[in-house]
This record gives C-alpha cells, sequence and structure tokens, in this order.
C-alpha cells in the first residue's frame, strides 16, 4: 500500500506547491486523481517516484510511504526498484533508440534475463503494433505509438504501482478506449496498483474505485469513484453536466450561479 | 600520383590516432555534456604508465597493457568521483573548467616526472616496416592504426549489444528520464569517465609508439578535441570519420603547399578546417540533429 501523508512540497526552497496532501493507493487497485492544470497532480506523482528531487523540488514535510516506510528521502532509482514506476507525462523516449531497445531500458535494473525476455512477450502482446514496430527509431513513432511504448517500457520494470500521468492526452476517442483497455488489463492481469491522473475525468472514473479530486495543491474531496460521479460539483465542474444530468448548454453558462461546495 | 596515395595512406595512419583521442572525448561529452580539456593528459599518463611498466619494470607488454589501462580506469574514476561529481546539478561552464585545472595540475605533474626529457619504447616492440605504394611505412604506425580501428569495432559492439552500453545510451538521451527507469546516472557517468580514460591512454600508448613520449604528447588533446568539433561533439561515427579527414588533410596540404609557402601548413590545417565546418556545419558532421516531427 502507498501512503501520502500530510505532503508538503516545495520547489527551489520558495514555491509552495502542495500544501498537506494525503493519498493512498491500495495494493493492486486503480485510483483516479482529478484536478484542473495547476492543481498539483503531476507534481504529487514527482514526490512519489522521487523525479521531484531532480527538480530541485523537495517533499519538506509529511512523508511518503510504501507499507510504512518512508521513501521521500530516495533517489528515483531506488524508487523504481521498489517497484514504483512513473510514466511521465508529455510520453518522453529515448527517441534515438529503436522501440526494443527503449523497453529494454525499461528493464534495466532487473537480473533476470529469463523474465526480462518473458516480458517483453508480453508487453508485446498488450500492444501487438509496438510488436510491428520493434526496431524502428522510436523517435519518429505517433503519439498514441508513444503512450504504447511508455506504458510498455514501464510495465518491463515489473512494477507494483504504476503512476500513470495523462495517457489520453491528446488522443483521439477510439485510441483512449485502446488504452484504456489495456489499463485494465495491467491491473487485473499483473496486479499492477494504478495512480492515475487524468483530465478525462468520466473515463477515468469509470475505471477506478477511488478518486481523489485536487485544487491548488490540497486535495478537496475523495470517495469511490461512482459517488463521485453523482457528486453535484464533479457533475458540473468535471464531466460538464448541469445538476439536472443533460449536457450543458453553453448558451447558459454563468460560473457565478454555482459555487464549489468544497470552497465553503 | 604515387605521391599523392603515400600522402593519402600516412594520412589516413595518422588520421586513426586523431580519431582515438576525439573519441574519448566524445563519450564524455554525449553523456554528461561535459567538454573535457583534461584527455590529453590522460593519454599522457597512460603513455608513461605503460612505459613505465615496460621499460622500467621490463614486464612483458600484455601486463604493461593491462597495468596502464587499469591504472587509466582509476585516473577516470577519481577524476568523476572528486572533480566532476560535486558539480552535477552546477552550471556546465564550472565543469568545463574543472577539467581544465585537471589539465593544468596534471600536466605540472607530467612534467615533473618526465624533466624534459623523452621516453620511448618503441625499441621494445617488434620493429620493421612494409612497403606501401614504393614508400616504406614503419610497422609501429600500422599497429596504432590497427588498434585505433580494432577499438571502434569493440566501442559499437559495446554500445550496441551490452545492457551498460544501452544504459549509456539511454543516459547520454536523457538523465532524468533514465533515473526514472531505474538507471543509476551517477554510476553511469563513472563508468562513462572509465572507459573515456582507457581510450585515452589506449591513443597514448599508439601515439607515444609513433613519436615517443615527449612534454607535447598531452597537448595532442588539442588536436582531439578539434577532431571531435568537427565530428560533431556527441558523434562517435563523426570522431572516425574527422580523424581520418584531418589526417589526410593536414599531409596532402602540407605535402603540395609546404614547398610553394615554406613549411607550416601542417600545423594550421586543423584549424582552418574547424573554422570551415564550424561556419557551414555549426553542430559537426556527423552532429545529433533531434528527432523533431513535425
Amino acid at each position: 500500500m502507498l501512503q501520502i501523508n500530510n505532503a508538503e512540497v516545495i520547489y527551489s526552497d520558495v514555491i509552495l506547491v502542495l500544501k498537506g496532501v494525503s493519498a493512498q493507493v491500495p495494493d493492486g487497485r486503480i485510483v483516479a486523481l482529478l484536478g484542473a492544470n495547476g492543481a498539483g497532480k503531476t507534481t504529487t506523482l514527482k514526490a512519489i517516484s522521487g523525479v521531484l528531487r531532480t527538480e530541485l523540488g523537495e517533499v519538506t514535510d509529511g512523508s511518503v510511504e510504501l507499507d510504512g516506510k518512508p521513501i521521500h528521502r530516495m533517489d528515483p532509482e531506488e524508487i523504481v526498484r521498489l517497484g514504483i514506476v512513473q510514466v511521465m507525462e508529455g510520453r518522453r523516449l529515448f527517441e534515438h533508440l529503436t522501440v526494443e531497445e527503449n523497453l529494454l531500458v525499461g528493464a534495466y535494473m532487473r537480473k533476470d534475463a529469463a523474465g526480462i525476455g518473458q516480458d517483453l512477450a508480453k508487453t508485446y502482446g498488450y500492444f501487438p503494433r509496438l510488436s510491428d514496430l520493434r526496431r524502428r527509431t522510436s523517435g519518429y513513432l505517433s503519439g498514441g505509438e508513444r503512450q504504447m511504448l511508455v506504458m510498455g517500457r514501464s510495465l518491463m520494470a515489473r512494477p507494483r504501482i504504476m503512476l500513470l500521468d495523462e495517457p489520453s492526452m491528446g488522443l483521439s476517442p477510439l485510441l483512449v478506449k485502446e488504452i484504456f483497455r489495456v489499463v485494465r488489463a495491467i491491473n487485473d492481469e499483473e496486479n499492477v496498483a494504478i495512480l492515475l491522473v487524468e483530465q478525462n475525468a468520466r473515463i477515468a472514473l469509470s475505471i477506478s474505485e477511488h478518486g481523489y479530486v485536487m485544487e491548488n495543491g490540497r486535495i478537496v474531496l475523495d470517495g469511490p469513484s461512482e459517488r463521485l460521479r453523482e457528486n453535484e460539483d464533479i457533475k458540473e465542474f468535471y464531466l460538464g453536466l448541469s445538476d439536472k444530468g443533460r449536457r450543458k448548454s453553453y448558451r447558459e453558462v454563468k460560473h457565478y450561479k454555482r459555487r464549489k461546495r468544497w470552497l465553503a | 600520383m604515387t605521391e599523392f596515395l603515400q600522402l593519402l595512406v600516412i594520412g589516413l595512419l595518422e588520421g586513426g590516432l586523431y580519431a582515438m583521442v576525439a573519441v574519448a572525448m566524445v563519450l564524455v561529452y554525449k553523456s554528461t555534456h561535459v567538454v573535457s580539456l583534461a584527455h590529453g593528459q590522460f593519454m599522457g599518463f597512460g603513455a608513461l604508465a605503460f612505459w613505465f611498466v615496460l621499460v622500467q619494470l621490463k614486464m612483458p607488454i600484455v601486463v604493461a597493457l593491462v597495468l596502464a589501462l587499469c591504472f587509466a580506469a582509476a585516473v577516470g574514476w577519481a577524476v568523476e568521483r572528486f572533480a566532476m561529481r560535486p558539480l552535477i546539478g552546477q552550471p556546465l561552464f564550472a565543469a568545463f573548467l574543472t577539467t581544465f585545472a585537471t589539465f593544468l595540475m596534471m600536466d605540472g605533474l607530467f612534467q615533473l616526472i618526465l624533466k624534459g626529457e623523452s621516453a620511448s619504447f618503441a625499441a621494445y616492440l617488434p620493429l620493421g616496416s612494409i612497403s606501401v605504394a614504393g614508400k616504406p611505412l614503419p610497422t609501429t604506425q600500422l599497429a596504432s592504426f590497427g588498434a585505433s580501428l580494432l577499438l571502434f569495432a569493440g566501442l559499437a559492439v559495446f554500445f550496441r549489444f551490452t545492457k551498460v552500453g544501452l544504459g549509456m545510451r539511454a543516459t547520454a538521451e536523457d538523465h532524468q528520464l533514465a533515473q526514472s527507469t531505474g538507471i543509476t546516472v551517477r554510476s553511469i557517468f563513472s563508468y562513462i569517465w572509465m572507459l573515456s580514460t582507457v581510450v585515452a591512454t589506449f591513443a597514448g600508448i599508439a601515439l607515444a609508439n609513433v613519436s615517443d613520449i615527449y612534454f607535447t604528447l598531452p597537448y595532442m588533446g588539442i588536436k582531439g578535441l578539434i577532431v571531435a568539433l568537427v565530428g560533431g561533439l556527441d558523434s562517435l561515427p563523426g570522431a572516425l570519420l574527422a580523424g581520418l579527414l584531418l589526417g589526410v588533410l593536414e599531409n596532402v596540404s602540407a605535402g603540395y603547399l609546404d614547398p610553394i609557402v615554406g613549411g607550416g601548413v601542417k600545423e594550421v590545417a586543423a584549424y582552418v578546417l574547424l573554422l570551415l565546418v564550424l561556419l557551414i556545419r555549426p553542430y559537426g558532421l556527423l552532429g545529433l540533429v533531434r528527432i523533431e516531427r513535425i
């Protein structure tokens, strides 16, 4: 179980980004983290994966714990070895390496050659498209193929917990569906827990069991996903539905009419 | 025509040595983005270590080679650990200057050891010459050239097929991403410095094999830097190409122009080439052009 306890994150000693965030990701579950741009979702993921420290950020208060042991002072490569892998936003690849080499880098810290071979086959099973492209220089892949490759690469680490940052960004609805089918399969079959950061609240809440909503560096709302889906504020601000449950007409949009209840 | 052929062959042989020096610098730049000025000294000290074991201790050549390369790796490890690692996260210019400081310190040490004399191990190696296009070529030069080709092949295999090689290539592209996939970037840096000092030592021995160890040997590092810049600071094939190109250009231009202008063309040729390449292709002949999908 991954646990974030009242974590406060400061960049460059002055910029307060997370103001006490608490959340948990139980083993083998999918948890969604929602919020507008700049709310602190990605920073939360970076605080977990340790990448924060390479960007002059620091967890200054609270803690990030895996099975009760604090991990927020560790280097990113140590955290990967514990089984927590971040799929960073922006689909970053080693662009001059081939598709297969990218996948093998994902298994870099593993020593079991046989297991790596199996996982390579498994990854190609989840993403048949990558199998066709295995010798291709990865810098020339399309957006969807890149998304498959970054997910495949993190799968190669045989993770316990995958931190997935905006997998649907900029992809066609069909491809988004496909990507999330695989996310669910990874969770089901590999028993990988997933912390999912998404702008697409509808799909994130349909796939996850628990959800957190962030705003301004704080968690403002959380609960089981089916309850969040029914929450009036979520409907209004994240799913684009009015309280009557029909699609909102943009002619009637008046932001001051409804106040987010959690601000009260 | 035979004269041209002779100049060409000599140029290629010399160019192979330049390429080796350049490769050592390219290795460091590619992974750590530090331009190293210290590599000339790594060559000098490597050659010196080889000479010490071979000539002073009268050990067999294989032992001398192995010990010299081990010594080189130790130097590389120490430089990375004590000079470069504290500067991680600092401006690259600081690291660049630190390599210069390393060069100066080692230069003083080098002259202290050598005391203005020259050291030679040519006499301990099988000598002789074979004739190419009617001109005799010393076997030492051929051996050095062969060694440099072997080294290139070895490096290519290393980067292509080994795990650490893959880790180095990944690190060269994106430090943060490499770290987040579980690569310990610091130890990759350490390996890279060790590998590059080993390559530099290899180059130093090959060079000293042709022209003895003298206090000017470390300054061949400047030639290496020029070659690295011409080939593209982050390109290994570029270093090979530019090394051979420079070797040929120096010898051919000197062969034809020296009688006209009265000598010295060889000293200038490298800088003319560098200037031209930087004007036309600032990132070098084969320098990495970032992949950008449009």
